[in-house]
């Protein structure tokens, strides 16, 4: 760098900010276009949340309706109907969480136990097929696979005894939970997996041939190295989804119960996510939606700071 | 060296193999069953059965749909809400990255600070609802495309393989006295094909299968996609089904009506869900690695 190079430098750094953008005016461009889309499509629905705390009537300027305090928060917890909406995304997420959480750990771990590198192969690819099909797709797929008039799972159950009768499991609410998480696994065991067979693949294999010569069997070496191994993904993962706890997948809900149309399961599929879009959409009671959204968020939130503090003070890997 | 094969180890391996194999049949029937029913003629479908091939062979349920228009234009519109909100994302999103992956951006903290926060934390549902009215994007092509312009998980992965981009190439084109414009355009986009091409297909695939802003902001039929013509089919499908329930008690005639219309509009559905999915099975098997690099890319930082 010349010395002129180096004055000018100085001096830009000295210079008031605009400044310093108008000098550097060639990168700045490629930042701001998509900084502002962020303003506008991520700040702006935040400075949104206002209408949670005021009765927003169809016509007001939104953030500009009367201000009624905690009004509509006192009638959320007030609401029988979001009791049962509370209690089905806390659910659903819990038995996620418990399930659909560690299968796809068991599945990379079983991967990465194949030997035979085509079937490996072919298995890995089979297994992510599902994840980029959308739920409108997917849903149609299981209400034919679960179908009481022929349905694959019916006739095998029956098939072998373990049922007397068909059972019609998307007309049956207490199935709905079961088939949450079924579903689930379905569409995205192979796809979650991928983070873990990657942490996997870059354990060194010096570690393996190390405890082989000790004399470890392969189950040893896949519990004390390969598990211990992808331990930190593990915990941040966790982390994320006990940040998302009281997401529960929309699309979901909304497909398998054909956009709440199907009335036998709504009691067990409504989730906050679904709440907010009827009542708020479908009823036009926006502020009390928007109250219910504010609830998720916050708690949410408040979700992944304490996890992310638990992981840290057990020295863990944590996210920040 | 091989170690000892323990009975443990004899089991796992069975397990192993004895999973993948359930996975992949689970995996693999819905989407053959489908398959089938839509290549068979409808009438022989109800009388069931049919499992992963066509037991009478036809086009026909592809000729129905096909002969609807509202496939065809739906079908346009799914195709370019992709190309468009493919490319324009990419745009955005790249460029956002490409910046945000140099330390010598002023402001860089803010900028970073700015797009880590929605991250976590958004304003729900109704604020966007409303946020999208007042910008008069309702009934428009352009809420497909304006509002998914920057994806944040997608520009993150991005700057991560920016920022580990060598040094070299770009220093020695600012000596050269290169605008930063001319380096991203001209030297880094073009060695940087393995992101690219991972981010364009998650958005690509984002777009494609997207239902909800439809369902949310466009009531025009004319500007449905493809998911939602399908979700309608679907629906009434549904409704039909449940016609065929509440006959089934009642007189033979009635109930082998409904059965028919039932297997009818299933086979239509089954149709009309193939070629949704068509382009994405299709392209699938070639593709699928550039998403696994995605993954890997995002899982270094981690």
């Amino acid at each position: 760098m010349g010395m002129l190079e180096k004055r000018r430098t100085a001096a830009v750094h000295r210079a008031p900010f605009w400044q310093r953008l108008l000098h550097q005016w060639d990168l700045q461009i490629l930042v701001i276009p998509s900084i502002l889309f962020i303003l506008l499509f991520a700040y702006v629905p935040m400075y949104g949340i206002v209408m949670a705390f005021q009765e927003f009537r169809l016509g007001d300027f939104p953030g500009a309706s009367q201000w009624v305090g905690l009004k509509q928060f006192a009638a959320l917890m007030k609401d029988p109907n979001f009791g049962r909406v509370l209690r089905n995304t806390v659910v659903i997420s819990l038995l996620k969480l418990a399930i659909n959480f560690p299968i796809p750990i068991i599945f990379a771990l079983f991967v990465n136990e194949l030997r035979h590198e085509r079937f490996k192969r072919i298995s890995q690819t089979i297994s992510y097929l599902p994840h980029f099909i959308s739920w409108v797709v997917a849903a149609r797929l299981m209400f034919d696979f679960f179908s009481s008039d022929g349905g694959a799972v019916n006739q095998v159950l029956v098939g072998l005894g373990l049922l007397d009768a068909p059972i019609p499991f998307f007309n049956r609410g207490e199935y709905y939970w079961a088939l949450a998480v079924f579903t689930d696994v379905w569409k995205e065991m192979g796809w979650n997996s991928i983070i873990f067979i990657a942490a996997i693949a870059s354990v060194d294999i010096q570690m393996y041939e190390a405890a082989e010569i000790d004399g470890a069997s392969r189950v040893q070496k896949l519990w004390y190295i390969t598990l211990a191994a992808i331990r930190p993904t593990i915990i941040l993962l966790l982390i994320f989804t006990v940040g998302g706890l009281l997401n529960a997948n929309f699309d979901q809900s909304m497909m398998l119960t054909n956009q709440m149309g199907n009335k036998l399961l709504q009691e067990y599929a409504d989730i906050i996510d679904t709440y907010v879009y009827r009542v708020g959409i479908s009823q036009a009671r926006f502020s009390y939606a928007a109250a219910a959204g504010v609830f998720k968020a916050v708690i949410n939130f408040a979700l992944l700071m304490g996890a992310n503090m638990l992981a840290d003070r057990l020295g863990e890997s944590a996210l920040f | 060296m091989r170690s000892r094969k323990t009975f443990g180890d004899v089991m796992l391996v069975t397990l192993v193999w004895l999973s993948m194999i359930i996975m992949i049949v689970f995996t693999l029937y819905p989407f053959l069953n489908s398959l089938a029913i839509s290549l068979n003629n409808a009438d022989d479908t109800t009388r069931g059965g049919v499992t992963i091939y066509p037991r009478v062979f036809t086009l026909r349920n592809y000729q129905t749909i096909f002969a609807n228009q509202k496939v065809y234009s739906a079908y346009l519109i799914t195709i370019m809400r992709t190309v468009l909100g493919t490319i324009s994302g990419l745009f955005f999103t790249s460029t956002l990255a490409f910046g945000l992956s140099h330390k010598s951006l002023y402001g860089r903290k803010y900028y970073t600070m700015l797009c880590l926060i929605p991250m976590y934390f958004s304003g729900g549902l109704i604020p966007t609802y409303f946020l999208i009215r007042q910008l008069g994007l309702t009934n428009s092509f352009w809420v497909y495309v304006i509002p998914n312009l920057v994806n944040l998980w997608n520009m993150l992965l991005m700057r991560t393989y920016f920022a580990n981009t060598p040094d070299a190439l770009e220093e020695s084109a600012r000596i050269d006295g290169a605008s930063y414009l001319r380096i991203f355009f001209q030297i880094i986009l073009p060695i940087s094909t393995p992101i690219t091409a991972t981010i364009a297909l998650y958005i690509g695939v984002f777009h494609w299968n997207s239902w909800f802003d439809a369902a949310m902001y466009v009531n025009d039929q004319a500007l449905k996609p493809m998911q939602s013509v399908l979700m309608s089919i679907i629906n009434e499908s549904r409704f039909a089904e449940q016609i065929a329930a509440t006959a089934a008690g009642a007189s033979l005639d009635v109930s082998n009506i409904a059965r028919s219309n039932q297997t009818n509009v299933r086979s239509i559905t089954m149709a009309t869900m193939i070629v949704t999915i068509l382009p994405i099975v299709m392209m699938y098997p070639f593709i699928q690695r550039y998403f696994i690099k995605g993954i890997m890319i995002g899982s270094i930082k981690g």
